[in-house]
């Protein structure tokens, strides 16, 4: 796509850190939704996960950062160990940020204040130095000028980009995205695509869940296909988009890049 | 103040056949088909008509000399003041803050252990919140009026009966509203602060319970009035003077005065002075939320 990208400092290079979860199981009673997956992120890799509704991709991302309590398996994310009963979830979670389908800004806060709230209340960061780190990541969204607005103030695309900049005002070192475009207006799906490029470019960890066919293949270094909690074919992007092995993959990408063939 | 939003949508058009307009604004309905105007006119007509009419006929049957004598008898309760302002009314306001106090308090609490993962405080705040739900707060008043100097020996003063009977009663109810409000702020705000590495109780303070505060306060508002209202029912206790509030000072005027129904009148005007501004303040309130989360 065209979308001109928001205009920006360039942004520094990141503290990444990787993940890798092995055997990883969960129910919802007895809907056995993720059945041993093993999945590994590099430091600086950008993995996009792809695969049909209900597959499991969103149960498997909050899997990471534990806002879903596996039932087996090891989830690792930097030096932490986070399916460990004694670790220290929170810690964990200042280097994991989380983007979300909805944004989930904070909608009695303002743009500025979102970003500052939990480096004020969690990293412990003076006001000054929490609004300065937010004002350098509203610019890096393209947001500079926006801090005093609330969140329904703002456009779809703009309150994502927001809740990117929220995330990054934690210096996290791996970002984790579900479907970050999938309740955007078209024309605004651009903006934030544009965003998520750049941080890729400058070497942020990135797990994305995603249907951006043409984002995947561009960006990530590795795509994973999940169909029915388990991963079904990965490898690098030009290979499992441009050349799948696998029937269901074969199918699922008909269905997807060819949306007039679904078949109700 | 808070007119100003900048980037926000316009007003959408309203469709010329999207159903009845609003009663007010004419302005629109130049674009409207001239039937459903014409009809819209002849209704207002009518309305009118009806009324004029009513006011007609009250005027006509109403005894003017009685009326004028045994309600609006405003000279004749010249000696209810000042104590019915000092007195009553003060008293009314001190039964309705303690017991808002005390419903408050004992309505996080429920609504706590409502949510609770320790399954007994779930049924034990179900159990009192339909028990205190289910009676009237009369009997509550008479229990602690009466029947706990008769089981206890021990006579309470006046305001702590009422502070403790409409306390109880309406920590039944707020805990009903707190539950409510918590739980109608989305869980993906909740999600969202602990995804930035804040502890369950900080999401709660920092994030969740503002959110919740906002949607509760028209209903928390309301619980204010009717407890205003409810601390007239320790009339049925005995009462010494000092401590008689609003309706008591009414129904002893009505005996005392030879005013007639006056002095009950004063006694509503004065409940009125209380519960008419709170009840702007709820729909202020009630607006403020419905535009948006804004402060
Ligand atoms: N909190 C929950 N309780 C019960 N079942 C759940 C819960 N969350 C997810 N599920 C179930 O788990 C399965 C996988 O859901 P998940 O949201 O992970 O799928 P997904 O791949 O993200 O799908 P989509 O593309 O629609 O977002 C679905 O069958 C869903 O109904
Ligand atoms: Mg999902």
């Amino acid at each position: 796509m065209t979308h001109p990208s928001p205009a920006g400092p360039a942004a520094p290079t990141v503290n990444a850190s990787g993940v890798s979860i092995t055997g990883l199981n969960k129910s919802y009673g007895a809907n056995h939704v993720l059945k041993g997956i093993d999945l590994t992120v590099a430091p600086g890799e950008v993995v996009c996960l792809i695969g049909p509704s209900g597959s499991g991709k969103s149960t498997l991302l909050r899997c990471v950062n534990l806002l879903e309590v596996p039932d087996s398996g090891t989830v690792t994310v930097g030096g932490f160990e986070a399916t460990d009963e004694d670790v220290d979830l929170n810690a964990m979670r200042r280097h994991v940020g989380m983007v979300f389908q909805q944004f989930n800004l904070f909608p009695h806060l303002t743009v500025l204040e979102n970003c500052t709230v939990a480096q004020v209340k969690v990293l412990r960061r003076g006001k000054g130095e929490a609004a300065e780190v937010a004002r350098t990541n509203l610019e890096r969204v393209g947001l500079a000028g926006m801090e005093k607005r609330f969140p329904d103030q703002l456009s779809g695309g703009q309150q994502q980009r927001v809740a990117i900049a929220r995330a990054l005002s934690m210096d996290p070192q791996l970002m984790l995205f579900d479907e970050p475009t999938s309740a955007l207006d078209p024309e605004t799906v651009g903006e934030v695509l544009a965003v998520m490029r750049r941080l890729a470019g400058v070497g942020m960890t990135m797990l994305v869940v995603t249907h951006e066919m043409s984002f995947a293949r561009e960006v990530a270094d590795r795509v994973v296909f999940m169909d029915g909690g388990v991963v079904v074919e990965e490898g690098p992007a030009a290979q499992v988009i441009g050349n799948p092995q696998q029937q269901r993959t074969q199918d699922f990408l008909a269905r997807v890049l060819n949306p007039a063939d679904v078949d109700f | 103040m808070s007119q100003d939003q900048p980037g926000r949508a316009p007003v959408p058009q309203l469709d010329a056949d999207a159903g009845p307009a609003p009663v007010a604004g004419g302005d629109q309905d130049a674009a409207r088909p001239g039937g459903a105007r014409r009809r819209r006119r002849l209704s207002l007509g009518v309305q009118a008509a009806v009324f004029v009419a009513a006011i007609i006929v009250i005027a006509l049957a109403v005894d003017w000399q009685t009326v004028g004598e045994s309600v609006f008898n405003f000279a004749a309760v010249a000696p209810m003041f000042p104590d019915i302002i000092l007195v009553g009314f003060g008293n009314t306001l001190l039964y309705t803050v303690t017991s808002f106090a005390v419903g408050l308090v004992g309505g996080m609490l429920l609504a706590l252990m409502r949510m609770s993962a320790f399954p007994p405080y779930r049924w034990l705040a179900t159990v009192y919140t339909e028990f205190f739900r289910g009676v009237p707060a009369l009997l509550v008043f008479l229990a602690f009026g009466y029947g706990v100097p008769f089981a206890f020996g021990v006579q309470w003063p006046i305001p702590v009966v009422v502070m403790a009977s409409l306390g109880l009663v309406s920590a039944a109810y707020i805990s009903e509203t707190l539950r409510a409000g918590l739980q109608a702020v989305p869980k993906g705000q909740y999600e969202a602060a602990r995804s930035l590495g804040m502890p369950g109780w900080r999401a709660m303070v920092t994030i969740v319970i503002p959110q919740a505060f906002r949607l509760v306060l028209p209903p928390l508002t309301n619980e204010v009035i009717l407890l205003t209202k409810d601390s007239s029912l320790v009339y049925v206790l005995g009462l010494a003077a000092h401590e008689f509030e609003l309706t008591k000072f009414g129904r002893d005027g009505i005996t005392a005065l030879g005013a007639g129904l006056t002095p009950v009148l004063v006694a509503g005007l004065m409940y009125l002075i209380i519960t008419v501004p709170l009840s702007l303040l709820a729909r202020r309130f009630e607006s403020r939320s419905s535009r948006g989360s804004r402060s």
